[in-house]
């Protein structure tokens, strides 16, 4: 019983707030996808149409193993944190412990921290005169200290500790779905607890985790803190040498090209996961 | 695996307090490090001062704080105020481009952050005002990526409306502006909070689009302690790292305590 | 002739994917309580939107108490509304719903008191005013919803589909308490359901709709005793539709060639397909023919036992069936399944109906 009609009031409503988005959002982007596509020679941008920007990224091997390592990072972060994910989700969702509130909080905490502050936590465990080597070097494992940083592993690892909540939430979701009359169905018909969770939570949750693995891939592909602090010259992903495209070497064509390659994986990504339907909407 | 009980179950227990080990150890230690006497970033700490917290309150930090706290208070009472427009129209009316405002509306939330930031940036540049970005052009950007999170949850808000409570207030007597005064805006509330402190919180942990906008003189804390790591991991960082922690952690526990902040998280409805 | 308190007027609603109200023309006498009944999809709660004025008529006028109302919105109309899912307001408690329409309205802050105590003395709530909806059960909150419509003192109150989210033995109690309440105040009432043992005990007439038209308006005992249509017929209770066309002789031939003595309407031509209708309680199985009345040879099928009464279900020759309802008098059924016996009917229980 509704049905409202009157048709300028929806466009009023919008007006300003679509407005603010299609300024600082979508011209924007829309800049970045014509500059990639334009020269850019002594630091400023041309009208010079052009592919050259493509080519370089895609042809250069510096540029291939800048992408390839953040492919690589994005795998390893997201199976890395749908692994941890997976048996604290369970937990969360199955446990009926009176502080289930306090330690889903906890989970989801690291979110509020910014990234530097998760990082820097790693920084001190994994440097040279840090906890590990410490540890390492105490127990007798090691002979002497490592440089566990830069590199690429201290960058999985970092980025894995800080998109956890991501994995845990969109796992927690699937897991939470599932109707709990179907273990009890199971092992009415003989199923013992093991077998019950094999087969029939461990597939029904894939949807959770493999929306959790794309959630994570997809934030870890465009990380730029994590890698900047635990990562050097040397282990470069997109988004750090987006920056130094963009601010050390002015080069406002590569910087835009590789961005635009970015923005179409992400969108590639997140077209997978919504066909998952592993994602809710609200809209 | 429902009984708390059982081996299956205790093994579990185990797991997964090593998994909370993993993820909140590196937060503590941060914060540990802060207390060191000299001015190195070991753990465990040696010595115990609270020198570098001193520093960390001192003017150096307290002003990107503040610059921070204003910056993303705006940017939460801005998100809410243009996302309760946009929000209604979604919602009740049906108009042509309906399905594209959506896709408008969630967009920034759809691409790296990054990305918006280094567009706006070549934005400013273009409009010949690279040299006026700071807090203006952080704003707007700030505005973009965390209108979505208020339009999110003034949608669900505005969703879990009872169906005809509008109606009925209409056929009581109630004017278009008393309904929504009397009736829709108390039953949304919740969610205009909610949406107002995800906003807060997505623009005080931003790093990736700040760091193209800000200026030296005008940065959001995280930017300043990023800029500041390249001199190496004092102590003093320590401290403001686990300031810019609490800070959101706070305000999270307050708004949940006064309003259940939990069913926006976790998609659960309280009747 | 008074005034109508409420008169619709040609009212059609259409919608891009449907027509949902083809065109009502209905009067609504003062105090009288008339009820919408049809199956979901016929109109009567677009209907009764159109009277609140959630939605505006595509065609047609609304009269109330001799206004018009129809292009007026619904706060500009003196109605009270009680919904299905009754839409208390959850922020508010018991009293303050029902206080409601009385803020609105700006009465006075002790006259607005008193009013709402005496509304939820009305409905059987006094002493639950700072309950909130969340507290009450189901049928709890129906009667805060009727004494919110009903503290107003509206013109017309309109109720749609109040009970059907109560159980059986609340819904039979409380369409008792509603009718008598409104006998008591007066009210005029329109009242929507699908419910047709709701609709028979309540209303002073009931309009059966059926693909947005009123295909019956009468009291009660006219639409259960003389449908007009087949639609109608089957609607309400249970009917024996037995197939036949219409003899030269002006009677009525049923598959396999009995021929029955019930005078049929004059506008029905000779030779056009009808139906026979006689309500299975008004039938009886004999194992002989009788002399007289409507008789058709049958075999009975199946008993079944339901209690206060027994169910015959019979096949005629050509195929169709009956049903006979028989109170059950204690005694053993007389007749066994696969027996041969008469299906039959005083005259006068028996309706002629269009195909």
């Amino acid at each position: 019983m509704n049905d409202h009609a009157r048709t300028a009031t929806p466009w009023l409503l919008i007006a300003v707030p679509a407005a603010v988005l299609l300024v600082f959002f979508v011209l924007p982007n829309a800049l970045l996808l014509s500059a990639s596509f334009l020269k850019t020679e002594a630091q400023q941008l041309t009208n010079q149409p052009t592919l050259d920007n493509y080519k370089f990224l895609l042809t250069r091997p510096l540029y291939l193993e800048v992408m390839l390592r953040t492919l690589v990072v994005g795998l390893c972060v997201g199976a890395l944190d749908v692994l941890l994910g997976f048996p604290l989700a369970y937990f969360l969702v199955r446990t009926k412990s009176r502080w289930k509130g306090l330690l889903i909080a906890l989970s989801l905490a690291p979110l509020l921290a910014s990234v530097i502050v998760r990082t820097y936590g790693w920084y001190i465990i994994l440097n040279r005169f840090g906890v590990v080597n410490d540890a390492l070097l105490g127990l007798g494992v090691m002979a002497e200290r490592i440089a566990f940083m830069p590199s690429t592993g201290a960058i999985v690892v970092g980025l894995a500790h800080a998109l956890l909540p991501y994995a845990v939430l969109t796992i927690m979701g699937s897991l939470g779905g599932i109707n709990p009359n179907l273990e009890k169905a199971a092992m009415s018909l003989g199923a013992n607890r093991t077998r019950t969770f094999l087969s029939v939570v461990l597939p029904l949750s894939i949807p959770g985790v493999v929306g959790g693995f794309i959630l994570v891939f997809s934030i870890a592909i465009s990380a730029y803190a994590t890698p900047a602090i635990l990562g050097g010259p040397a282990t470069q992903v997109a988004a750090t040498a987006i920056y130094n495209f963009m601010i050390n070497l002015l080069d406002w064509s590569a910087g835009a090209a590789l961005a635009v390659i970015l923005i179409v994986s992400s969108l590639l990504l997140l077209y997978a996961a919504a066909r998952m339907g592993a994602k809710r909407a609200a809209l | 695996m429902r009984s708390d009980t059982t081996a299956p179950w205790a093994l579990l227990c185990v797991v997964v307090a090593l998994i909370y080990l993993f993820s909140l150890g590196p937060i503590l230690i941060t914060a540990a490090v802060s207390f060191n006497e000299t001015n190195r970033s070991l753990f465990p700490p040696r010595g115990w001062s609270l020198r570098w917290w001193a520093r960390a309150f001192g003017p150096e930090w307290t002003q990107p704080l503040v610059f921070s706290l204003k910056l993303s208070t705006l940017t939460a009472v801005l998100s809410t105020v243009l996302a309760l427009p946009l929000a209604f129209a979604l919602h009740r009316h049906r108009f042509p481009g309906r399905e594209a405002m959506i896709a408008l509306a969630l967009g920034p939330l759809m691409l790296p952050t990054l990305v918006t930031g280094v567009g706006l940036l070549q934005l400013f540049q273009y409009a010949g005002l690279r040299e006026h970005i700071g807090f203006g052009a952080l704003l707007a950007g700030h505005l973009v990526i965390c209108l979505p999170f208020a339009v999110r949850t003034v949608s669900i808000s505005l969703q879990t409306l009872p169906p005809n409570v509008e109606l009925a207030a209409a056929s009581l007597g109630a004017t278009r502006w008393n309904t929504l005064r009397h009736v829709v805006f108390p039953l949304i509330k919740n969610g205009l909070v909610a949406g107002a402190v995800f906003a807060f919180i997505h623009s005080f942990t931003d790093v990736n689009l700040s760091l193209f906008l800000a200026t030296p003189g005008e940065q959001p804390i995280t930017v300043k302690i990023l800029a500041f790591l390249e001199f190496g991991f004092a102590p003093t960082l320590a401290a403001v790292s686990v300031i810019t922690l609490v800070l959101p952690l706070v305000l999270v526990a307050v708004v949940e305590r006064l309003s259940g902040l939990g069913d926006f998280i976790y998609g659960e409805r309280r009747a | 002739m008074p005034e109508p308190a409420l008169r619709l007027v040609g009212i059609e609603k259409h919608y891009p994917s449907a027509v949902a109200v083809a065109g009502i023309d209905l009067d609504v006498a003062e105090g009288e309580f008339v009820t919408l009944l049809g199956p979901s999809g016929c109109g009567k709660t677009t209907t009764l939107g159109l009277v609140a004025g959630f939605f505006p008529p595509t065609r047609g006028e609304i009269w109330l108490k001799g206004r018009h109302v129809e292009g007026l919105p619904s706060f500009k109309r003196d109605i009270g509304v009680v919904f299905q899912d009754y839409a208390l307001f959850p922020h508010m408690n018991a009293a303050e719903n029902v206080a409601f329409g009385l803020r609105m309205r700006k009465v006075s802050s002790s006259d607005m008191a008193k009013r709402v105590a005496d509304a939820l003395e009305l409905v059987k709530l006094t002493g639950l005013g700072d309950r909130r909806p969340l507290q009450m059960s189901g049928g709890q909150r129906q009667r805060v919803a009727l004494a919110r419509a009903l503290v107003i003192n509206p013109a017309v109150l309109l109720l749609d589909e109040p009970l059907s989210n109560l159980d059986l033995k609340l819904r039979e109690e409380m369409r008792v308490e509603i009718a008598t309440l409104q006998r008591r105040l007066g009210i005029t009432t329109v009242f929507v359901t699908h419910d047709q043992g709701e609709a028979l005990v309540m209303s002073d007439r009931i309009a059966v709709m059926n693909a947005g038209r009123i295909e019956q308006i009468g009291t009660p005992s006219d639409i259960y005793e003389r449908p007009a249509t087949r639609f109608v017929a089957q609607f309400i209770g249970r009917m024996n539709l037995i197939a036949g066309k219409v003899t030269p002789s002006r009677r009525v031939a049923v598959d396999g060639g009995v021929e029955l003595p019930i005078p049929v309407d004059r506008d029905i031509t000779t030779g056009s397909d009808v139906h026979v209708a006689v309500r299975p309680e008004r039938a009886e199985l004999r194992p002989d023919a009788p002399s007289s009345g409507v008789t058709i040879p049958c075999t009975l099928r199946q008993v079944l036992y339901l209690g206060s009464t027994r169910e015959l279900h019979v096949d005629f020759d050509g195929g169709q069936r009956g049903i006979v309802e028989m109170p059950n008098d204690g005694s053993a059924s007389r007749f066994e399944a696969g027996a041969l016996a008469w299906f039959c009917a005083p005259v006068e229980s028996c309706r002629v109906l269009r195909a």
